[in-house]
């Protein structure tokens, strides 16, 4: 059974229609056809597939797309202004918390999140944050690194 | 697969009364999403996230009135549920990632009936209700004769979980929630232990203590025995030996892949100790006694 979806994702009032069974994250790729929010475990386990959705990072692998209803949705391809990066991206390329780059679009969805929640987090604060995301390169330092750089450059924003 | 999001009790009771064991109830997703995709699609699906009536977190008297939409990074974040409730507080804290608890309800954690629901030892020891809603009516159940196997409880397929009632533990009493799992976040947990100890007027014995593990049956249970044996006494090191080692009679786990059931008495054992040491020093401010 089909349901129409009624949404705003990155600012753009969106309509589409999905299976009732389909997920935000295959939403989000097949339907759309944004393929910065990746697919990896698909059960809700590893983070790769982050998004916010009203105001809170969530797995789009194990949210409904029905749920994606009159809500609101920053995937990471609403982060970048035209070609000047969200200090968060620039912040993982700075420090070089990216390895294969795989889980990274997760990491800086979580990481805004965080730094929308608060730009002076505390160590329990990041841990939090990014407990929900593996980094199979296990390049975890660089990431809290990263953390550290972009809360400073948004703090002095 | 059909597909409803009913805007009433009433339409969602209906739905379930016509689809019966063919529907299933979805919310946050995180478990039945999964289920969808990897075991089973329902032949019908009702969801029933945006139903009006069944979420927030009020104080009501000397409980919290907790709704089954409530997510439980709003159990986390709830200022009144950490102070008075920290067994329960402790458990949403401990609840997989901030992804998972941003979405996941207590309502699905309740309903999942999964052995191992990390919400589910602490509201057995804190003796929280459910009120059930079935089409012929609404009926309050205790937490303690809730549960009835692996994914099932008294709802069937038929009733609805439409709140949640806490009481708050007597004045002077003190809880804690132990988890042991191999990774710090997302795990589910070998073994769970949740202990709710008051102790008497002269914090010299205690007065009544509650036990619940979770993982290590069919349903979360308590540990009526062990909690006989504790009462009316003072806490020595001997006793809490004893205690520890019924406890992990008290069990009765299954091997699986995330630990052997003799593995997880051993942890039973150990947590509950852990626990008791912690809740007597809370509870009294007395070390174990010799």
């Amino acid at each position: 059974m089909s349901v129409t979806i009624n949404t705003k994702i990155n600012g753009q009032s969106i309509s589409a229609s999905a299976d009732a069974s389909t997920s935000l994250l295959d939403f989000l790729r097949d339907t759309l056809e944004m393929k910065g929010s990746k697919l990896c475990c698909n059960t809700g386990e590893c983070g790769a597939c982050t998004v916010i959705y009203n105001g809170k990072p969530i797995n789009s692998c194990v949210t409904m797309a029905a749920d994606a209803n009159g809500a609101e949705i920053i995937t990471i391809e609403g982060l970048a202004d035209g070609d000047k990066l969200h200090p968060v991206q620039q912040a993982f390329i700075d420090t070089g918390a990216v390895q294969c780059g795989y889980c990274t679009p997760g990491y800086i969805m979580s990481v805004k999140a965080l730094l929308d929640r608060t730009t002076k987090p505390t160590a329990a604060d990041i841990e939090e944050a990014v407990s929900g995301n593996i980094c199979r390169c296990t390049g975890y330092n660089k990431i809290v690194d990263a953390i550290h750089l972009a809360a400073q450059k948004l703090q002095v924003r | 697969m059909q597909y409803y999001e009913p805007k009433s009790i009433d339409e969602a009771l209906s739905l379930l009364a016509k689809h019966g064991a063919e529907a299933k109830v979805i919310a946050g997703g995180t478990d039945v999403m999964v289920d969808i995709k990897y075991k089973e699609e329902p032949a019908c699906l009702i969801n029933i996230k945006k139903l009006p009536g069944l979420s927030g977190i009020q104080e009501n008297g000397g409980s919290l009135r907790i709704g089954p939409l409530a997510t439980i990074r709003e159990l986390e974040t709830n200022a009144v549920l950490r102070d008075k409730l920290p067994v329960l507080w402790e458990a949403s804290h401990q609840f997989a990632s901030l992804q998972v608890r941003n979405t996941a309800t207590i309502g699905g954690n309740i309903c999942r009936a999964s052995p191992s629901g990390e919400t589910l030892a602490p509201l057995l020891v804190l003796e929280a209700s459910a009120k059930c809603a079935f089409s012929e009516g609404e009926r309050k159940q205790p937490f303690l004769s809730f549960f009835e196997g692996p994914g099932k409880s008294v709802l069937g397929a038929k009733g609805l979980l439409t709140e949640i009632d806490v009481p708050y533990p007597s004045a002077g009493s003190k809880g804690v929630y132990l988890k042991h799992a191999v990774r710090g976040a997302m795990d589910i947990a070998m073994v769970g232990v949740a202990i709710l100890m008051t102790p008497d007027a002269g914090k010299s014995n205690i007065q009544d203590v509650r036990i619940g593990l979770g993982a290590v049956a069919p349903t979360p249970v308590r540990a009526p025995k062990t909690e006989a044996l504790l009462r009316g006494k003072p806490l020595t090191a001997a006793l809490l030996k004893e205690a520890g080692t019924l406890a992990a009679t008290e069990a009765s786990p299954i091997d699986d892949q995330r630990s052997s059931a003799e593995n997880r008495r051993w942890i039973v054992e150990a947590l509950t100790r852990r626990g008791l040491e912690q809740t007597w020093k809370a509870a009294t401010g007395k070390e174990v006694g010799q």
